[in-house]
């Protein structure tokens, strides 16, 4: 059987990795994001919680580490209103939306995770259900912060006035 | 005439000129009749609708000769609901039988179908076989998609995206809505509920193990190094948040969310104690003592860059004056200040002055201020006072002050 021998002379690497055609690296430095917080909202609680199997399942699949996942409390808005078109003040029907959360937090993540994640977790979002995304990225102090800037000026009377 | 006998000649003749095409593989018998595949397909059919009567059933035990009607050579593939224009009067098409076994009346319901005259036991199985289907129930019943779902089939190609619910493509035995009095909840044909809610049958472990996998190419590892908030902060001591919203409606824009919020702990700034004190007056309410993080919210332009950029810009702004020493800034009283400073205040003035009329009355060679003011007892009495002042009245701060007073003025009590 010929299939599995490695044929002699031949330099095949294990570890090389299978470069997909699809993928293409840029120079620029990638953004962190220390934290990604994704709140749902929901008007029925199954359906929050199929989406919630899912979008811990996917955090895993891809390596993202996942901190919690929270159930924050239902918020339920009811209001009154007059039954009849004209009239009819004592006779009323009362309305109410449930909306239901759940919170999903997943730290460290770089900006291609990101981008890969979100978008896959945002077109599988189920009809009638709504997403806050809250990203978090973390950056160095840029150059003009590290020093103040009146050292490096030439002396000028404090007539200047920087803006 | 009453209503469904205007239309029975139709029926009779659609069902005369379907009974003879060829069978279709398509639509197989369902294996609750027996599977049989006979020459005359119609024959042995029974097709759902309301039971024919006793007399009717008794002809139909056995399987009957198909009805030997001749109708428009075309007609095998036309949809059910136009087969039967095909056979009314004033077509050329129309043919009689090709028999001829009787003359063809020439008023009534019969003269208005080629379908030979009722007779014996083929006239009530064809009317039970015709006129009893209502709606749009077809002839042949299509059994479902899922009696054909081998157990170990890939089931992401059933639903690969997101799809209604088709009842006759998912093998399972649902139900759901309110159930009916002493009963169960309606099955899943034809059931509104089922189609409603949204489902996740495109979501399987499997399928979203399958989509991950191809996503994976596309991820990148965070630094190593980085594994904990504390390395995070110190390396990267800026943290800029900025919130995305997904919601269905008819605009995808939500104006919250040009919104940045900047937050940056001061102890990671380049700050000298004068321009972090000018930079905590500045700010005002965005600087929080307990946890040192000044917060910068932006949402004054229309985009989140231009607020990112601005938000910024004050930073950098901020930091640079509160480098700056201003002329007038030399006439800080003590109500400015944020903490109690002990040099040049009431109470050095007073602890020296007292110290000094204790050593003149003691008749002490002449000590000088410095002397005092670096002398122990003094230096725990700056100390005692300082926390009283900027700390608060506490059980530690009193006893430590109670000590110090008793030092400096000598009393053994």
């Amino acid at each position: 059987n010929l299939m599995g021998a490695r044929l002699a002379g031949s330099h095949v690497d294990t570890q090389e990795p299978k470069t997909n055609p699809l993928v293409s690296l840029s120079d620029e430095p990638e953004t962190l994001y220390k934290r990604l917080s994704i709140l749902v909202k929901g008007h029925d609680k199954a359906v929050l919680d199929s989406y919630e199997y899912f979008a811990v399942l996917a955090a895993k699949e891809l390596g993202i580490s996942i901190e919690k996942v929270e159930k924050p409390p239902k918020t339920i808005e009811r209001f009154t209103l007059l039954k009849s078109v004209h009239i009819y003040k004592k006779h009323r029907v009362q309305y109410e939306m449930r909306t239901h959360y759940m919170c999903l937090e997943l730290k460290y993540l770089t900006s291609s995770t990101a981008a890969v994640y979100l978008e896959y977790v945002q077109r599988n979002l189920p009809e009638g259900v709504a997403m806050e995304v809250k990203k978090t990225k973390i950056e160095r102090i840029p150059e003009h912060i590290k020093k103040p800037v009146w050292d490096t000026l030439p002396q000028v009377e404090e007539a200047e006035v920087k803006s | 005439m009453p209503f469904e006998m205007r239309f029975e000649p139709i029926f009779r003749a659609a069902a005369a000129v379907r009974s003879r095409s060829p069978p279709d593989p398509w639509y197989s018998p369902s294996p609750r009749n027996g599977g049989a595949r006979g020459s005359s397909p119609r024959a042995q059919r029974v097709p759902p609708g309301p039971v024919p009567p006793r007399s009717v059933r008794a002809e139909l035990a056995g399987p009957g000769p198909a009805p030997a009607a001749v109708g428009p050579g075309g007609a095998a593939r036309r949809p059910p609901w136009r087969r039967g224009l095909a056979v009314l009067p004033g077509r050329a098409v129309v043919r009689g039988p090709a028999g001829g076994s009787q003359p063809r009346p020439r008023w009534g319901r019969a003269a208005y179908s080629s379908a030979p005259a009722v007779s014996g036991k083929e006239g009530p199985q064809q009317r039970e076989a015709s006129v009893r289907r209502r709606g749009r129930t077809p002839q042949f019943a299509v059994p479902p998609r899922t009696e054909r779902m081998a157990v170990d089939q890939d089931w992401s190609s059933v639903y690969p995206t997101a799809a209604a619910f088709k009842p006759a493509s998912v093998p399972l035995p649902i139900r759901m809505g309110y159930p009916v009095k002493r009963g169960v909840p309606p099955p899943k044909e034809g059931n509104l509920e089922l189609i409603k809610i949204p489902n996740f049958l495109h979501l399987t472990p499997p399928a979203i193990k399958k989509h991950c996998a191809a996503l994976k190419d596309f991820c990148t590892e965070w630094p190593s190094a980085l594994d904990s908030d504390e390395k995070c902060e110190q390396h990267f001591p800026i943290e800029t948040e900025t919130v995305d919203y997904v919601s269905s409606g008819t605009s995808i824009r939500n104006p919250k969310a040009r919104v940045v919020t900047l937050r940056v702990k001061l102890s990671n700034l380049n700050l000298d104690d004068h321009a972090k004190k000018k930079l905590v007056k500045l700010v005002g309410e965005r600087y929080c003592r307990e946890t040192d993080v000044l917060t910068i919210v932006t949402d004054r332009c229309p985009l989140r860059r231009q607020n990112y950029d601005y938000g910024m810009h004050l930073l950098t702004v901020l930091y640079h004056e509160s480098w700056k020493t201003e002329k007038w800034e030399s006439e800080k009283s003590e109500e400015d200040m944020e903490e109690y400073i002990w040099e040049n205040s009431r109470s050095q003035k007073n602890a020296l002055d007292t110290l000094l009329r204790i050593k003149a009355s003691e008749n002490v060679s002449n000590v000088s201020k410095e002397e005092l003011l670096g002398s122990e007892v003094v230096t725990n009495y700056r100390n005692s006072v300082i926390a009283l002042k900027n700390e608060g009245e506490t059980e530690s701060n009193m006893s430590q002050y109670k000590e110090s007073v008793k030092k400096l003025l000598n009393i053994q009590a």
